[in-house]
């Protein structure tokens, strides 16, 4: 169900090497001959073993990484610099401790010269949306680690993001809130209809949120296979059971052990 | 068991009162100087020309001292260009300069000011420039991603994440302008504690000179609470 038109979002035959600090020091060759696409207001998952170059590419689009050869493009255009065009979800929520809630979800929006009765709007939806209403004067350090996270994605709801780039930030939570957090995920997507790539290592959750997968190899991370995901939305967790479902699953985990059992050293 | 050796000494003869005041002649000399001041000058004037020196030159101090360090924090050829420097003038003792801000600056305020503000500046730079060092690069790159322009990231984020060791740059820095007060004030002054001191010790006044030490020491104990107890308002956010 990839949507029409040009590419949100597109990786062209992207190879990154990170150089050693000193000489003697062998280079790393972490993303090879990578090529994705988004198309507008999809979500897609890109699942790997740990160490295979997700987070880089992640860093390649944030903009705050250049790609050693290859083209990153946001709207056709080549990615130069960060911009809250493209804003990213920190797997450790980055949020300022020394701001409270209320600050924190307004910051972006306040230092970029939107105004006042506006953004005091949408930061009162996004705190809703995000279930903290209530929480506005509290700090981080009284807030639990979802909390965290749903201050993360509030502050980006208030910049009405084009494209959202999930760096695992369900990762350190328990299954119970991570289940919480991937439907209100969905009920954002709905909301704000954001361009979403989401980076994980959670087969279930990829599955649950996308409607296509990309599969990587390890190091030095390729594109080994994209998987369309049939499902059709709105989707409930009951979906995690089923037995398509299941089966898709099995198809990418075996896919995962499998590069993961080759492309160790013998 | 100090003061009981002090007290029992004094009463029995054992000390000789003149080396070690005795505690009715430092009482007297106390009530003495809080009625009828010293030296043509009230108590309180003494008190609060070194308090305005102090804070004068410790607000100075800060003022340059906080921006310089996130500068050489930030940029590392800042601090390659600085540090060396700093790190070559910081430990000379700020009474080694005292001939020379004399020579150059003459005896007025201006003189004193300047090497508290000088003793302040060091320790706020430093502690600053670490401060920035230590801010996490996740908060560097989430301000960027929100579009922050250089100067906001300096203004919004590096501040604010510093200010932990900013603060200790300012503990110290406020213990040893205090401290420094004592040494400007043998610059000619005709007010202030270090004054009474120097001054008290050329006629033999022991009981003025232990006074002279003793308020400085309690002044300077209130100066650290009075900061200790912004640090738990200020940053409190630390969650500590």
């Amino acid at each position: 169900m990839a949507a029409p038109g040009a590419p949100r979002l597109e990786l062209r035959d992207v190879t990154h090497v990170f150089r050693a600090p000193v000489p003697g020091v062998p280079d790393t060759l972490a993303l090879e001959g990578v090529s994705l696409v988004l198309y507008d207001r999809e979500i897609v998952s890109l699942v790997g073993p740990s160490g295979c170059g997700k987070t880089t590419i992640l860093n390649l689009i944030g903009g705050f990484v250049k790609a050693s050869t290859g083209h990153v493009l946001m709207s056709g255009r080549e990615v130069e610099r960060a911009g809250p065009d493209r804003l990213v979800v920190f797997q450790s929520p980055a949020v300022f401790p020394w701001l409270n809630v209320w600050d924190n979800v307004t910051f972006g929006a306040k230092h970029r010269g939107v105004h006042g009765r506006e953004y005091e709007e949408r930061a009162r939806a996004a705190l809703t949306s995000a279930r903290l209403t209530g929480f506005e004067k509290h700090y981080p350090y009284q807030l639990s680690g979802g909390m965290r996270q749903r201050v993360q994605i509030a502050r980006c709801l208030m910049l009405d993001p084009e494209v959202m780039l999930l760096d695992e930030p369900f990762g350190a939570l328990d299954a119970q809130t991570r289940l919480d957090m991937q439907e209100w995920l969905l009920d954002v997507h709905v909301a704000y209809h954001p361009t979403i790539l989401s980076i994980t290592h959670d087969v279930d959750e990829a599955l649950f949120l996308s409607e296509r997968v990309y599969v990587m190899t390890p190091r030095p991370g390729r594109i080994q296979a994209e998987f369309v995901v049939p499902f059709g939305r709105p989707r409930t967790i009951d979906l995690l059971g089923s037995v398509d479902f299941v089966r898709l699953k099995a198809e990418i985990l075996r896919l995962l052990h499998r590069a993961d059992r080759d492309g160790r050293p013998a | 068991m100090l003061l009981l050796g002090w007290v029992v000494g004094s009463q029995l003869g054992w000390i000789d009162p003149f080396v070690l005041p005795t505690p009715g002649q430092l009482g007297a000399s106390l009530w003495k100087f809080v009625t009828q001041g010293y030296e043509n000058h009230s108590f309180l004037a003494h008190v609060l020309a070194s308090l305005f020196r102090t804070s004068t030159g410790f607000a100075i101090g800060v003022l340059a001292g906080v921006p310089v360090g996130l500068l050489m924090g930030y940029f590392p050829s800042v601090n390659a260009v600085l540090s060396p420097l700093f790190a070559f003038i910081r430990p000379i003792p700020v009474i080694a300069f005292i001939p020379l801000v004399i020579l150059y600056f003459g005896i007025g305020e201006f003189s004193k000011i300047l090497l508290i503000s000088v003793t302040a500046f060091w320790y706020i730079v430093l502690n600053t420039a670490n401060g920035v060092r230590s801010v996490p690069a996740l908060f560097v790159q989430a301000a960027e991603n929100l579009g922050l322009s250089r100067g906001q990231l300096f203004r919004h984020v590096m501040l604010p994440a510093s200010m932990p060791f900013i603060m200790v740059g300012l503990k110290t820095a406020a213990a040893l302008s205090w401290a420094v007060v004592v040494a400007a004030e043998l610059i000619a002054a005709q007010r202030g504690l270090g004054h009474v001191i120097m001054d008290a010790g050329t006629f033999f006044n022991i009981p003025m000179v232990y006074i002279g030490i003793g308020l400085i020491g309690i002044i300077g104990l209130g100066l650290e609470r009075a900061l200790t107890y912004m640090e738990t308002r200020l940053l409190h956010w630390q969650g500590k």
